[in-house]
């Protein structure tokens, strides 16, 4: 059984037909990518994962279980984590609240504090400002540390480097590539070479529908097989 | 700041019996209205806890003000089922608290399935419901639209504060009931006395809102304010978080309008349950600033101070009395244009006008103080006022 499926999923905003019968596997421990242009449907396909966005069709199960028709917090309880594209920190929090607030119900939170700091030496450093006065690269720190403390199962992750400064984009990639090691990942970035560094394996999605999928490694040398998707 | 109201009734003692007597009752509240100040302040801050710190703003919020000002007049009249005239006024406020809590769970049920203006106007909606109701309820008194007051043949006495059932414990509260006291070099009068009781249970009612808004459940609600969608992808649900939230200031409300009824011995809609006495709590709130918990207790405190002072009363106090006693004949008679004598136009511009300057003054901080006076200190000295102000004052001395 795999960690998630989703099986002709069909998610619309308003009248906006999104996702039209996306079909995805994910086994556990792996990192899956999650590439396509802008507006494909990306975003939305984590949205729908997460009930944020329900699907008017289709399945997600999630060991087993359907998701679809639960509550956001039921799936997240379920543990089922996410780093959003704008990173969106609880901003007038300070950054162990942020931390703190992450932690599961029931859950030691001073482990969880110790397993951030460990993770993230810098985060420890400055736990007391306001994470709206962070740096983008400190808040996507922040953004991966909470995800790490979820102790979920499945991390969806969604655009992690964009709008960083390179060296930043490295510091990201290797705290992702950390968290790989404790949790299955779900990534959407833009960012090829670091998505497919990261990634086990990789779907593309067009016009709300995968259209390839494949090992990571096949297309990291055949960069004309994604191109030809990807490229406007 | 509590040291600083704990002097208060002294120093305006003294003050008004110096020289500059007058003008200390002109410009400062007086010891009476600093009651009111404090229950209405409660209220203020029940208001701040839920629609400063949930971001949902209850324009009902009269409604559980109101419960527990009519549920002490009645409890005190023997209005109430099981519950005898002689019952501790303590426990009074936390039977009207719970009542609250009852019609805020009620209430919030329905009312937290929507956000936003809607939320705004299903609350409203529920309290003049309440309002129209004991406008026109006749087991309140014979005139209802007029309220009701504790009868002293029922209830002669005034409301105890302190510990129920210990007599050494406890001080009567009332503007002409209250407890005197005289100790040592020391002498209280009734409305000082109120005042200390009525503020220690306003600062007890203050010290739980801020132990709970510095709680992990507080963290939360900060984090629903901010971002709904995080909070709930988090692992929270929002609406229980609300919904305690609304429940627990629905609970200080109720104590807020025990207090001024027990203090004030009567109880009217128009002053209680009416949806100005919400636009009042919010006036406070963003004066005061909105999601600071003790903002809109100093909020309530300068919008009453600038009441008075502007206010039309002929003794003692306030603006316009001290300009007639105190401007010559020649002056007031002087003719300022087209036949404006400078007296005219002092009755003209102050005569029953406090609320238009008040409003002048809300404007003003909508635009110019949006974060309100606290939450403008505290942006100021970068956090709390309590953590900052000792480094700020340390760095100022240094330099």
């Amino acid at each position: 059984m795999s960690l998630l499926e989703l099986d002709g999923v069909e998610t619309y905003y308003g009248e906006s037909h999104i996702l039209e019968g996306v079909d995805l596997e994910i086994e556990e421990g792996e990192v899956v990518a999650l590439m396509g242009r802008n507006g494909v449907g990306k975003t939305t396909t984590l949205r729908s994962i997460l009930q944020l966005t329900p699907p008017r069709e289709g399945s997600i199960r999630y060991r087993g279980e359907e998701l679809v028709g639960k509550e956001t917090h039921e799936v997240a309880d379920a543990g089922v984590g996410w780093i959003p594209e704008d990173r969106r920190m609880f901003s007038q929090l300070t950054v162990e609240e942020n931390v703190r607030i992450a932690v599961p119900k029931g859950s030691d939170v001073e482990a969880g504090l110790e397993l951030a700091w460990d993770a993230f030496p810098d985060l420890e450093e400055i736990r007391d400002r306001d994470a709206g006065d962070l740096s983008g690269g400190q808040q996507q720190m922040l953004a991966i540390a909470r995800g790490l403390v979820g102790e979920n199962d499945l991390l969806l992750v969604d655009e992690p480097s964009e709008g960083l400064a390179p060296l930043i984009v490295e510091a990201v990639h290797d705290a992702l590539e950390a968290v790989a090691g404790e949790t299955t990942i779900l990534l959407v970035e833009q960012n090829l070479p670091m998505a497919l560094d990261l990634a086990d394996r990789f779907y593309v999605l067009d016009h709300g529908v995968v259209v390839d999928s494949g090992d990571a490694d096949e297309v990291s040398t055949d960069s004309e097989r994604l191109r030809r998707h990807l490229s406007a | 700041m509590v040291a600083a109201l704990a002097l208060y009734p002294f120093v305006y003692a003294l003050l008004v019996a110096s020289p500059l007597g007058t003008e200390a009752e002109t410009l400062l509240p007086r010891v009476d209205t600093m009651v009111g100040v404090f229950y209405f302040g409660l209220f203020a801050m029940s208001f701040d806890f839920v629609s400063g710190y949930t971001g949902y703003l209850s324009f009902g919020h009269a409604i559980f003000y109101g419960t527990g000002a009519y549920f002490v007049v009645l409890a005190a009249n023997g209005q109430v089922p099981l519950l005898a005239p002689g019952t501790p006024f303590m426990l009074m406020l936390l039977l009207a608290g719970l009542l609250a809590v009852a019609i805020a769970l009620a209430i919030g049920a329905l009312s937290f399935r929507l956000s936003g203006v809607y939320f705004a106007m299903i609350t409203l909606g529920f309290a003049q419901v309440a309002y129209v109701f004991v406008r026109g309820w006749d087991y309140v008194s014979e005139n209802p639209k007029d309220g009701a007051a504790v009868s002293t043949d029922v209830h002669p006495d005034g409301f105890d504060v302190g510990i129920p059932w210990i007599d050494a414990l406890n001080l009567e509260i009332g503007r002409l009931t209250g407890d005197t006291v005289e100790f040592l070099f020391v002498s209280l009068s009734g409305t000082e006395v109120s005042y200390y009781m009525v503020g220690l249970v306003v600062l007890v009612c203050y010290l739980a809102m801020q132990r709970l808004i510095h709680s992990p459940f507080g963290t939360v609600l900060l984090a629903i304010r901010e971002n709904e969608e995080r909070a709930e992808a988090v692992g929270y649900e929002p609406f229980q978080f609300k919904l305690a939230a609304f429940a627990i200031s629905g609970f200080f409300a109720a104590v807020a309008g025990g207090l001024s009824g027990g203090y004030g011995r009567s109880v009217a809609p128009d002053s209680s349950m009416y949806f100005l006495v919400t636009g009042d709590a919010l006036l406070a709130s963003i004066i005061g600033g909105f999601g600071t918990l003790a903002g809109p207790l100093y909020g309530r405190l300068f919008d009453e101070t600038v009441r008075e002072f502007l206010s039309k009363r002929g003794s003692g106090g306030g603006l316009l009395p001290y300009l007639r006693d105190h401007l010559p004949a020649s002056v007031i008679e002087a003719d300022l244009v087209g036949g404006l004598t400078v007296g005219g136009a002092i009755e003209t511009f102050l005569n029953g006008h406090a609320s238009l300057y008040v409003g002048v003054i809300f404007v003003l901080f909508v635009l110019y103080v949006p974060n309100g006076l606290l939450g403008t200190v505290r942006d100021r000295l970068g956090g709390t006022v309590a953590k900052q102000l000792p480094d700020y004052l340390d760095r100022y001395r240094r330099d």
